[in-house]
This record gives C-alpha cells, structure tokens and sequence, in this order.
C-alpha cells in the first residue's frame, strides 16, 4: 500500500480523497493555489504544498508544479479526483516516467477512451450498442451534412475532447446545422484545444443512466450497479440517484453486463463510469467512459456500501479486487442533490461569496461532502460546487422525503452568496420526479413550465 | 579609452544585453592590473552613456570590472545556463518535455510577485514552485548578495521546476538586505526569496 499519496485536486472532492487516505493509514499531500490557502483540504491533510496563483492553468493544471510537489514531498502516488488533470493521458505518463503512480487507468487507455470519436469505435467492436453517426471524428461542415443526411434530426454534434457536458449543441433541423457546427467547433478549440467534432443521432426524452465498473490488474471487473443522472440543466447534472427507478431487471442486467464487456475489451484498470443514453422505447446506447471518479460516485458507495476511493487506491497499489460480483449487493436508495453557488433567478450565474454561516444538515443516512465553513471564501476562480448533500433510505419515497428534510435545514449564508437549494427541493417535488418518470429535458420544461 | 575598453569586451562577448534588461560592461584581466587604474576605467566607462548605471562591481587582483545600465530594451529570456541540468537534460528534446517546458515559462512570466510587509522591506517571491538556485552554475558567483543594488527587471536567482530553469526576476529596485532561501533550497510558489529595501520615491 502507499505510503503517502498527493491529492492533485481541491474542494470537496480533495478533503474527501483525504479521508479516506487517512482511514488506510495513508500519509496525504494536499497541493493548493493562492486561493485555497486555507482550504478544508489543506488544514486536514498531513502536508501542503503551494503549487500556483488561483488560475487552474498555472496550479492544480499546471503538471510541472504538481510533480515537483510530488517528488518533494516523496509521494509515491497522486490522486487526481475528478476534472483538471484526472483524464489527462500525459500527466498519467509523466507520473509513470518519474515512477510515481497515477491512480487511474493506463495513460494509453485514458488517450483511447478519452477521445470520443475512438472511444465509440472501440466500443462498437466491443459489442456495446453506439448510436448512429460518424465513423470518428468530421473531417469538417461537408461530411457532417452527409452523415446528418443519413441519420437525420435531431442530431447532437460532441467535441472529440469533450466531457462534462461541454463541447455539445443539439441540431434539430437541417438549416441549423452549419451555425451549431461553427459555434461547437470553435467552443471545443478555445476550451479543449480541439475542434474536430462527431455526430450521432439525437435521443429525445431519453434518461441518462450510467453505470460504475471497477478493473483490477489482474483481469477482474465488477459494476456497481447504476446511476440515474438525468436531471441535468444544460448537460450539468443536478441531481442523482441510485438505482435508477422505474427500470426493468433485464434492462439493468444488459446495461451492467455491457459496461463491464466494454471496460474489460480496453483493458481498463481501476474505477470507470459507463455513460448510457436509453431511449423511452427501452433501447439503450453508450454516450462515453469516464476515466475517472464521478461527482456522483457517493450515491454508489451508499447503495453498495463500498468506498470508491479505497477500491481506487487498492487498486492501483495492485490488489486484487475483494470481492466478486456475486458479492456485490444494492441495497435501498440512495439520492444526491448538488448545491451550487449560483443564484437560479440570474440563469444559474455563479454568485460566490464570503460564507458567513454554513450549517450542513445532519441526522440519519446523510452525509454531505464539502469543503465549505464559516468563514471560506467562495471565490470565483473554479466550479460552483459547494456541497453534495446525499441520503439513503430503505426505498424511493423515503429517501425523497429525506433529501427534502436535509435541504430544508440546510443553512448557507454569505454576502452575495446564492445558492440552488431552494431549486433543488423544487425540482425534487415535481410530480414527474416523484413518479420516477423524468428525463434529460426535464429541468428545462419545468423553467418553461414556471416562465408561464 | 574607455570606447577601446567596451569595444575590446564587446570583441570578447562580455557587453551584451541581458536577458534581464540590463547592459553590462566587463572586463576581465591582465593579471597585473593596477587598483588605481581599474578605478580610473570604470569612472570613465561609466560616463560613457548618458543614464547613470544602475551597478557597479569592481574586484582587485581577479580583476573584474563590471558595470550595469538599465536598459530600456527588455527582451525575453530565451535559455538560461544552469545548474543541476545533468545528462537527463538530453531528454528535453521530447515533445512533452518541451510543452513542460513552455508551461513552465508561461508560469514564470505570469507571476512576477512582490509581497509587502509593514517594515518599508519588499519581498522578491517564487513566481513558482521549485529549486532555488543563487548562480548561473555551482562555485560561480551569486546573481545577487546583501548589499547589492537592484532594478526592476534584474535576475535574481533561478528556479529549477521539473529540470526547467526559469529566471527569477526582481520587479523592485532597492539594496538586497537578505537572502531567505539558501542555494538549492525548495521553495513554494510566492514564498518570499530576498529582501529588498526599496529605494526612491519613499
């Protein structure tokens, strides 16, 4: 097992890689920019290290600082949660050639699957199902009007380096196409540094469920079951719940077995989340892999009762994985509710601000992740996210009624702060949640609904 | 004379315009040289250009002769000769050393920091996290010790990051009242390099 791991990330998700490093006796380093000076994460962890001024570019980006941090502080593995450098194949070979270990999959499989337009190929050869569309990546605006002519509208165009949402635009009718084609494009050059795009068909009213694979070195691969994430506002997910209701055991069953066929064809090593899109007709197709911890991997860890994080790091210390399939047993439900700092009457603008007080709610099956206290400064240099606020009950109804309870005394308050909570238990009320018969566009029907 | 001096060092290379911003005029030898007459020379090679200079170094029987004028053209610091750069640096060559490399420039350029404290002293910061290295080379002499002067723009040590050497710079002119770090020390970014008392304007 390490000795001491760096955890090259911030916010909740560095103090909640930390925590786990320190229930295995692990030494942890955490790395931090001017900004997060006096972080959660930085007062928890046994060293820091000072890599960078606020921009993400110039620290928890910025390899060469984070190696040296590294190497300094004698780490024998780095952490990189999730975003900034966590699919980055050149940062998990630059940990490799100064024999440091990156907890994730092998940089080659990273590069694979991280490219979009590859990744649907190899999964297609894999058996998994792959929606209609380019055979890689457009060679430009000409050939993706050839492919929308052969599989219509409504398409989605991706960025072939995209993720988390970014880098898509949905195109529902021919005259649109070469405008959304232009402004993708050239969203995916300024953000990804890459313009090349795919097309496939566009699914409407389609859930997004995912499923959680976990590889060891030594051949095994078990899924975690699923997770519901298709309460999204923008392609960012809002909420997430696990398992994913109103869906049949068969339907389950094809959806986990193809995401463990997948993992194992690439040779993925460590925690993977397989992204479906399934179609109300019950049709099912792989969206991407994740290379890395997802947001939402706690709504997993409730159901299963198994940390991610530690499998992760067992892992990649070479382990075999402790358990089999068989062994693996959902039990009850589990919901995560993502409170933001923004405020939902300014179109969800970020609204940071000096956090005067922060009261997480407590009680029976909740846990929130956050790094945020009275006193932490939200500033506006990264993502809104403040806390993951996540129950488990016995069954669906409970766990609602749980999660209503926990944001309903959670209490945040800072000058200019806003926050989704009040959003969040709006959305959670709506008849078609309740009922479990959401899908992707629903967030945006209910602001439509609210705008009459 | 003094032309024949700086036409002679710029023959030997030695006048050039640094990296730092800075003209500098040295000479180096006979062995024999006369106190007396070194200092006749850098008086009348300081009166060469217009503008005071920003520095003089005068040694005796090593005899060196250097002087320093802030110079009004600032160019970019391409490379820096460096310590500690052993036979890995052939390695360099490699796109991805070379994109470390770039980062790491960027980095440095970025963040010039200066911290202020309330005793009237200015602090040069680490512009990143590194090795803190005084000279151009282990055994040669300092960039800069206590004592000296300074000016905005003028090299002040370098910092090794990943083997990339990138140049420390003082934004702040004054007299060097102490060294924080010692020779190879670690250093996180913004953590405070020298002391600087400033000097004008105060």
């Amino acid at each position: 097992m390490f000795g001491t791991v760096l955890i090259a990330n911030r916010g909740e998700i560095a103090l909640r890689v930390a925590r786990t490093c320190r229930e295995l006796g692990i030494r942890t380093v955490a790395v931090h920019s001017t900004a997060d000076r006096e972080s959660a994460v930085v007062r928890f962890a046994d060293e820091s290290v000072h890599i960078g001024p606020p921009s993400a570019k110039a620290s928890y980006l910025h390899m060469p600082s984070v190696m040296e941090a590294a190497l300094r502080t004698g780490a024998d593995a780095i952490h990189p949660g999730y975003g900034f450098l966590s699919e980055d194949p050149d940062f998990a070979e630059v940990c490799e050639a100064h024999g440091i270990t990156f907890i994730g999959p092998p940089p080659h499989v990273i590069e694979k699957l991280g490219d979009k337009a590859l990744a649907r190929a190899l999964m297609a050869e894999a058996g998994l199902p792959v929606l209609p569309g380019s055979v890689g990546a457009v060679t430009g605006l000409a050939e993706a009007r050839k492919v929308a002519d052969e599989i219509g509208y409504p398409l989605i165009l991706k960025a072939v380096a995209g993720g988390g949402g970014r880098g898509i635009a949905v195109v529902r009718a021919g005259d649109q196409l070469t405008q959304a084609f232009r402004q993708t494009s050239a969203h995916a050059r300024a953000v990804f540094g890459d313009d090349r795009l795919y097309v496939e068909r566009f699914v409407e009213d389609a859930r997004h469920i995912e499923v959680q694979v976990l590889c060891d070195r030594h051949g095994a691969a078990v899924h975690l079951g699923e997770r519901d994430c298709s309460v999204q506002r923008r392609y960012q997910k809002l909420i997430e719940e696990a398992p994913a209701p109103n869906l049949p055991d068969t339907l389950r069953r094809q959806m986990c077995d193809a995401a463990v066929r997948g993992a194992l064809a690439v040779g993925y090593v460590g925690a993977a989340t397989f992204e479906f899109v399934l179609a109300p007709d019950g049709s099912f197709h792989l969206m991407e892999v994740n290379c890395r911890l997802q947001v939402e991997h706690p709504v997993t860890e409730m159901t299963t009762g198994i940390d991610l994080v530690r499998e992760q790091l067992l892992i990649a210390a070479g382990l075999p994985l402790g358990f089999r399939q068989e062994d693996v047993t959902p039990r009850g439900w589990a919901i995560e509710s993502r409170v933001n700092a923004e405020d939902p009457d300014q179109d969800f603008a970020p609204a940071p601000g000096l956090l005067t007080e922060f009261v997480p709610p407590g009680g029976p099956f909740v846990r929130v992740d956050s790094h945020a206290y009275p006193g932490w400064l939200v500033g506006p240099d990264y993502d809104s996210l403040l806390a993951k606020t996540v129950v488990w009950a016995p069954d669906r109804d409970q766990a609602l009624a749980r999660m209503d309870r926990a944001l309903g005394e959670f209490r945040v308050e800072g000058r200019g702060l806003r926050t989704t909570i009040g959003f969040l238990r709006e959305l959670l009320a709506h008849p078609a949640h309740r009922a479990g018969r959401h899908t992707t566009g629903f967030v945006a029907g209910m602001a439509a609904e609210r705008a009459k | 004379m003094t032309t024949d001096l700086r036409d002679e060092a710029a023959k030997n290379g030695v006048v050039r315009r640094h990296a730092t911003g800075v003209m500098r005029a040295a000479v180096a030898g006979p062995e024999t040289a006369d106190l007396a007459a070194m200092c006749h020379h850098v008086a009348d090679l300081a009166r060469t250009r217009p503008e005071p200079p920003s520095r003089i170094r005068l040694e005796h029987l090593g005899t060196a002769l250097e002087i320093e004028w802030p110079s009004p053209v600032l160019e970019t610091s391409a490379s820096v000769s460096v310590p500690g750069v052993g036979p890995n640096a052939a390695e360099s060559s490699s796109p991805r050393t070379d994109s470390l490399a770039a980062n790491a420039a960027d980095a440095a350029a970025a963040a010039g920091a200066a911290g202020a404290a309330d005793d009237g002293l200015q602090r040069v910061c680490a512009p990143m996290i590194g090795t803190f290295y005084h000279s151009p080379e282990p055994g040669a002499p300092p960039f800069v010790a206590v004592g000296d002067s300074v000016v905005p723009g003028q090299r002040i040590g370098i910092l090794e990051v990943m083997k990339m050497m990138s140049p420390v710079e003082t934004q702040i002119a004054g007299i060097v009242r102490e060294v924080l770090v010692p020779d190879g020390g670690a250093v996180e970014f913004q953590q405070p390099l020298i002391v600087v008392e400033p000097v004008g304007g105060r």
